[in-house]
């Protein structure tokens, strides 16, 4: 079998009339080309490219519902709260500032949109106005429940993607600066999560009637919808 | 010396995940991994590739490409897929010769004109072949090779879109891809027919697809918001109307 494997070893090394213009160089994979090169540095793993992959969807996926469920909730709220209002737009500014880091993250890693970004913009919305409409202390509630599951999930890539920084710095391998960026960005949106964890429970989340329903409500929601994201 | 079975096993391509959808995190720090093909036998199949044209996507063209590059005729043994691994790689080579096309690449264009172009230098890159063509989209068609098939038709699809300069993420991202593969499949079919000099029939087959779809700024942008049509929006459309909800 090993013959004609060897046999090449001193011929023709792919000179030959070829028609194709492009093919007598061979890329490897998709738009090589327009790749910065990187000579030293290995391939990452599938196991690497995935788990990045899932995780800017279903970050992107969070944004996306994190900021819709801000706008269905900021006129309900404010009509009779009027000074909740620069809460509201300041958390949904840094909503909106999230989601739009995360839409360019996955323009430029190539990264599919979740394909249930209709249904979760539906469910956003839904959950927005109906947590409003039932006051502003289970509008907090929501957020308290949405910003908990959020920051741990948040924690959770940060610590993965250190794990990875480790275990490529260790073998010599070079970590790059998008996965440093990455995880410097989102250890900073987590704390932002987390400050409007805070400002939840200042205003009252906690008195929501009745607050452990509806929050552990919300939460298992957002688990379901963040497995489902990281997916599809 | 072992089994025969176990080195074919070992030199199959590493095939492509199943999953169409299973585009994933393209890196700018790394190299790219590896692509479907070995060394070996790219070098094989792009020696063959000059054989197409007289003895279309058969063993025949591949043996003569293995011998070309000085390997002796069992080396097709390699490709366990048999001469589709002939279309496969010819898919592959045209799909990553669009980031070459630099002349449509830096033109100061819309997004639109780009994709439009993009796709016609993909159905010049079958010029040579044409006549052959339809025993390609045969091979394409046997089931254990579709998977693969529309996996390189969506993978052209996103490189299009993407060397074009698209960059949205919403639902548009789907639709935008679904109908550049369903034009793209029905123009290269057309072509395979099409006598007329230079392929005018071809390209005005094309162009009424594309306005079929309207691309730019029309119906693309339309059914993405229909299907984004959302409970968000229903909102705005009740608040802008002055319902106080
Ligand atoms: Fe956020
Ligand atoms: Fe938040």
């Amino acid at each position: 079998m090993s013959t004609s494997r060897t046999l090449n070893n001193a011929k023709n090394n792919g000179v030959h009339n070829d028609p194709y213009p492009n093919s007598s160089h061979i890329p490897r994979s998709a738009s090589e080309a327009l790749s910065r090169p990187a000579p030293r540095s290995k391939p990452l793993t599938q196991a690497q490219r995935d788990f990045l992959a899932s995780a800017l969807r279903v970050n992107q996926a969070g944004e996306l519902a994190a900021t819709l469920i801000y706008t269905a909730q900021t006129p309900v709220v404010v009509a009779s709260h009027p000074h909740l209002r620069p809460l509201m737009k300041h958390m949904y500014d840094q909503e909106a500032g999230h989601f739009s880091t995360f839409n360019s993250l996955i323009a430029k890693h190539r990264v599919r949109p979740t394909a249930m970004y209709p249904v979760w913009t539906i469910a956003a919305s839904a959950l927005g106005w109906g947590t409003a409409i039932m006051g502003r202390e289970a509008a907090m509630a929501c957020t308290e429940a949405v910003e908990t599951e959020i920051g741990t999930h948040y924690n959770d890539q940060v610590k993965w993607l250190l794990g990875m920084a480790e275990q490529m710095e260790a073998s010599g391998e070079q970590l790059g600066d998008d996965i440093k960026g990455l995880i410097s960005t989102i250890r900073r949106i987590r704390d932002e999560e987390l400050e409007h964890l805070d400002h939840a429970v200042e205003n009252d989340a906690k008195k929501a009637v009745p607050h452990e329903l509806l929050t552990s409500f919300i939460r298992a929601g957002c688990r379901g919808a963040i497995w489902v994201s990281e997916r599809v | 010396m072992a089994a025969p079975s176990t080195i074919l096993r070992r030199l199959r391509p590493i095939s492509a995940r199943g999953n169409l959808l299973a585009r994933t995190y393209h890196s700018y720090d790394h190299p790219p991994p590896p692509g479907p093909f070995s060394t070996t036998e790219s070098t094989i199949l792009s020696a063959s590739l000059p054989h197409i044209p007289s003895h279309g996507f058969t063993l025949t063209s591949l043996s003569l490409g293995a011998k070309d590059a000085g390997y002796i005729d069992a080396s097709t043994n390699l490709f366990p897929q048999g001469p589709f691994a002939l279309v496969h790689y010819h898919l592959l080579t045209q799909r990553l010769g669009l980031a070459q096309k630099k002349e449509v690449l830096e033109a100061d264009e819309g997004i639109g004109a780009k994709v439009k172009k993009l796709t016609w230098e993909r159905l010049m890159g079958n010029k040579e072949i044409v006549h052959r063509w339809q025993e390609a989209l045969a091979l394409m068609a046997q089931p254990s090779n579709v998977p693969t098939s529309l996996k390189e038709l969506a993978a052209q699809s996103d490189e299009i879109w993407f060397l074009s300069g698209d960059i949205s993420v919403d639902t548009s991202w789907y639709t935008k891809r679904a109908s550049l593969s369903t034009i793209y499949a029905a123009t290269e079919l057309f072509m395979t027919t099409d006598k007329s000099p230079d392929y005018i029939d071809t390209r005005e087959f094309l162009d009424r697809r594309f306005k079929d779809v309207q691309f730019v700024g029309g119906v693309v942008g339309s059914v993405s918001q229909w299907v984004g049509f959302t409970a968000s929006a229903g909102l705005n459309v009740l608040r802008s109307k002055g319902v106080r909800v």
